[in-house]
């Protein structure tokens, strides 16, 4: 039970990492986007891409750090990965979203963001094949905590944990206490209003993709750390994600980071009552309970 | 006899040069519906293909030539059953080969040919739903497969695990109807075996983290662990198992023989791995059906089912032989045993097999037919059972650790249901 807990957590970290950016856009941008787990993908890869680069080039970054399957090389692809996958973002928005965004109405976004996913998908798949790859072959393995109850931790994902907790803070930190992140919410509440007080509405825009997209990278990439890389894993991770954020409530972020705590350990605490074969209908079960109680979410605010 | 053969064989060769001169009038048509649209799906329908041109060359069957009507099931079962439907009810077939998954094979028999009397031969459905169908007696006698059923697969886990000594063992197990149905029988046969089962947990594919079942599993502290999952979902559970202090023992189910499995998971963790798989038989026949397809196809058969699928188009034709001209679906299902009689004239998965078949057949005689499989033999519910292997890892792909003929894999699944 406490195992499955932690478990909870430490899943539940890249699930809120993940939530943010979605929850963001889903404010802003009032669209539900389902691509938006592929830009987990794409970081993923992209990271893969300059680690593998990296350790070539600079054998002396591949050195592991610590008792983490994590390499100097693969730190500073995730920092180039989060640039790379914010791009992304942005490049996607102004090829297809800001366009059908211009003439369509909610629903073709939404079609449009299904469309783009399975692009991205396959693209992926394309350039790197279908099979699953991985930043390091070693088996990274547990460290027991307790013999009674029987409580194991891996190094990598206690890292995880502290750098989503670290990275979230960081975020609350730009959201209440700076100009940028008044304008943010501004955009968010009344886009009309916000523009009369002088908040451009494009450069805003451009900067919530880049944001949700670093975010996206950096989850994508710990949960490469944690399990397998597969073109498919925005796929896996799109549900999770959106019960994570509808949990939450639609825009808030700090609803995102507890949504996905809470999808998590109830995705893992679940497997004490329900057979395995259910498991993939709690994060569904979720929404329907949270929504049932609190049609907004639980940080959610109702808005015309 | 000779001659006349000669001469059969003669106007077949004429008739094929495309002149007016025609042996025979009439063309029957067979369907076969099969997931021509995967890339190891179209080999399967090629080697199908294969062996009615064979028969076609010998004659045909039942007096006239066999036109082998081919629809794409796409793997769905959806699709599937619409194809039998269009190819029963449009173009008239009573006999149909196919499909591939069982998943896709069992809704056709249910809704297309059992209903509608018609002989299905499937080349590659191993799940035991069939067996159990059968014994209930819904396939009224019109079901057969030329594909061992997962029940030898799970026999020889129960095996390796008897031989290595386990006590107690985890299964992990995919969530679909494959992989509900190992989990099923690998439970019964380990029983059997005096073997424990720790905990047996569903894997469900697409996932983002197996941890918890992993954790499930892990906690009855079982000494080996027996995985029915494919290699995507099966690198993830087998990592997570070994990362969390998981024992090395393992059983593998042949779904994971692939060299992703090993160069993901890593071969320094899989050295007590031992995985099973059903295999060719080491007979004559096997032998030449390989010599064949690499004559005609350029490549050896290493593709899922080729053999098979091969041994289904055969026999399907041999019994429209053996039942003769306008014989019912029923009526060709009843006939299997004629040309797959254990004490009947045996002959070869050819075109000269085929010409042997005929006058025998024609002489009242009965037929043992020895294929790409070895000698068929089908049971009262249409399955037939295999030789194993038990395989294990090695640098450069998998290595036969031993191998069990047809007899020993018998005795061993009777040793078991004692």
């Amino acid at each position: 039970m406490i195992q499955h807990l932690v478990d909870g957590i430490l899943v539940g970290s890249f699930l809120s990492l993940g939530a943010i950016g979605l929850t963001m856009v889903m404010h802003i941008l009032r669209f539900a986007n389902f691509s938006h787990a592929e830009l987990l993908s794409i970081g993923a890869y992209c990271a893969l891409v300059f680690d593998k680069l990296f350790e070539s080039l600079l054998p002396v970054l591949s050195a592991k750090i610590g008792p983490l399957s994590m390499t100097g090389a693969l730190s500073l692809s995730i920092l180039i990965s989060m640039v790379v996958t914010g791009l992304s973002a942005v490049l996607i928005d102004n090829l297809v979203f800001r366009r059908v965004r211009q003439k369509g109405g909610e629903l073709s976004m939404v079609f449009a963001s299904f469309g783009m996913s399975l692009v991205i998908r396959n693209v992926i798949g394309l350039i790197f094949g279908l099979s699953s790859e991985l930043y390091s072959r070693d088996i990274a393995f547990a460290m027991v905590l307790s013999r009674d109850p029987l409580l194991l931790v891996k190094p990598d994902q206690v890292f995880v944990l502290i750098a989503a907790l670290l990275i979230m803070f960081v975020l609350y930190l730009v959201f209440s206490r700076t100009t940028f992140g008044f304008a943010l919410r501004a955009i968010a509440e009344n886009p009309s209003l916000a523009q009369v007080h002088g908040v451009n509405l494009k450069q805003m825009i451009v900067a919530v993709w880049i944001i949700g997209g670093a975010l996206g990278a950096l989850a994508g990439v710990f949960y490469g750390l944690s399990y397998q890389i597969t073109p498919v894993m925005g796929r896996d991770l799109v549900l999770p994600i959106f019960a994570a954020t509808i949990v939450g409530g639609i825009g808030s972020v700090y609803g995102a980071v507890l949504g996905g705590f809470i999808v998590g350990i109830a995705s893992n605490i679940a497997l004490v009552v329900l057979p395995s074969g259910y498991s993939p209908s709690v994060p569904f079960l979720m929404i329907l309970l949270v929504l049932l109680i609190r049609p907004n979410g639980l940080f959610g605010e109702a808005r015309a | 006899m000779r001659t006349l053969l000669t001469v059969a064989a003669f106007a077949a060769g004429v008739s094929a040069l495309g002149t007016e001169v025609q042996a025979q009038e009439c063309t029957t048509k067979i369907g076969a519906t099969l997931p021509t649209s995967v890339d190891w799906g179209r080999p399967i329908a090629e080697v199908a293909q294969f062996a009615v041109d064979q028969v076609n060359e010998a004659g045909g069957a039942a007096g006239c030539q066999i036109e082998m009507v081919l629809r794409d099931t796409q793997v769905d079962p959806k699709v599937g059953v619409d194809a039998a439907k269009a190819l029963v009810d449009l173009e008239g077939v009573n006999v149909l080969l196919g499909a591939v998954s069982s998943g896709v094979s069992m809704p056709i028999l249910t809704s297309v040919t059992v209903p509608g009397g018609v002989m299905q031969m499937s080349c590659c459905s191993s799940s035991t739903a069939f067996t159990k169908l059968s014994e209930d007696g819904k396939t009224n006698g019109l079901w057969f497969r030329t594909f061992a059923t997962t029940a030898v697969q799970s026999a020889m886990g129960a095996k390796v695990a008897t031989d290595k000594g386990y006590k107690k063992v985890a299964v992990l197990y995919k969530n679909d109807d494959w992989g509900q149905d190992m989990a099923r029988l690998i439970a019964a046969d380990f029983a059997a075996a005096g073997i424990e089962v720790t905990s047996s947990v569903a894997i469900n594919d697409a996932q983002p983290s197996y941890r918890a079942e992993v954790t499930e599993a892990i906690g009855g502290q079982p000494d080996a662990l027996y995985l029915a999952l494919y290699p995507n979902e099966g690198t993830s559970a087998v990592r997570e198992w070994l990362s969390l202090g998981g024992t090395q023992n393992m059983i593998l189910a042949n779904s994971l023989k692939s060299d992703e499995f090993r160069d993901n998971v890593g071969l320094q963790y899989l050295g007590n791995a031992l995985g099973t798989d059903t295999a060719s038989p080491r007979v004559a026949s096997a032998d030449a059906f390989k010599a064949a397809y690499v004559e005609k196809f350029g490549s050896e058969p290493n593709g899922p089912g080729l053999a098979n699928s091969f041994d289904a188009a055969m026999i399907a034709l041999l019994a429209m032989e053996a039942a003769g001209k306008d014989a019912s679906g029923a009526d060709i299902a009843a006939a299997v045993a004629k040309v797959t009689d254990p004490s009947g004239t045996p002959i070869t998965a050819d075109t000269a097999g085929f010409s042997t078949a005929k006058d025998t057949l024609a002489g009242g005689g009965t037929v043992k037919y020895q294929g790409a499989t070895g000698d068929v033999r089908f049971d009262a519910n249409g399955d037939v059972s295999a030789p194993a292997v038990v395989w294990k890892f090695t640098d450069s792909g998998t290595e036969e650790v031993e191998y069990l003929s047809l007899t020993d894999v018998d005795a061993f699944i009777a040793s078991l249901k004692k």
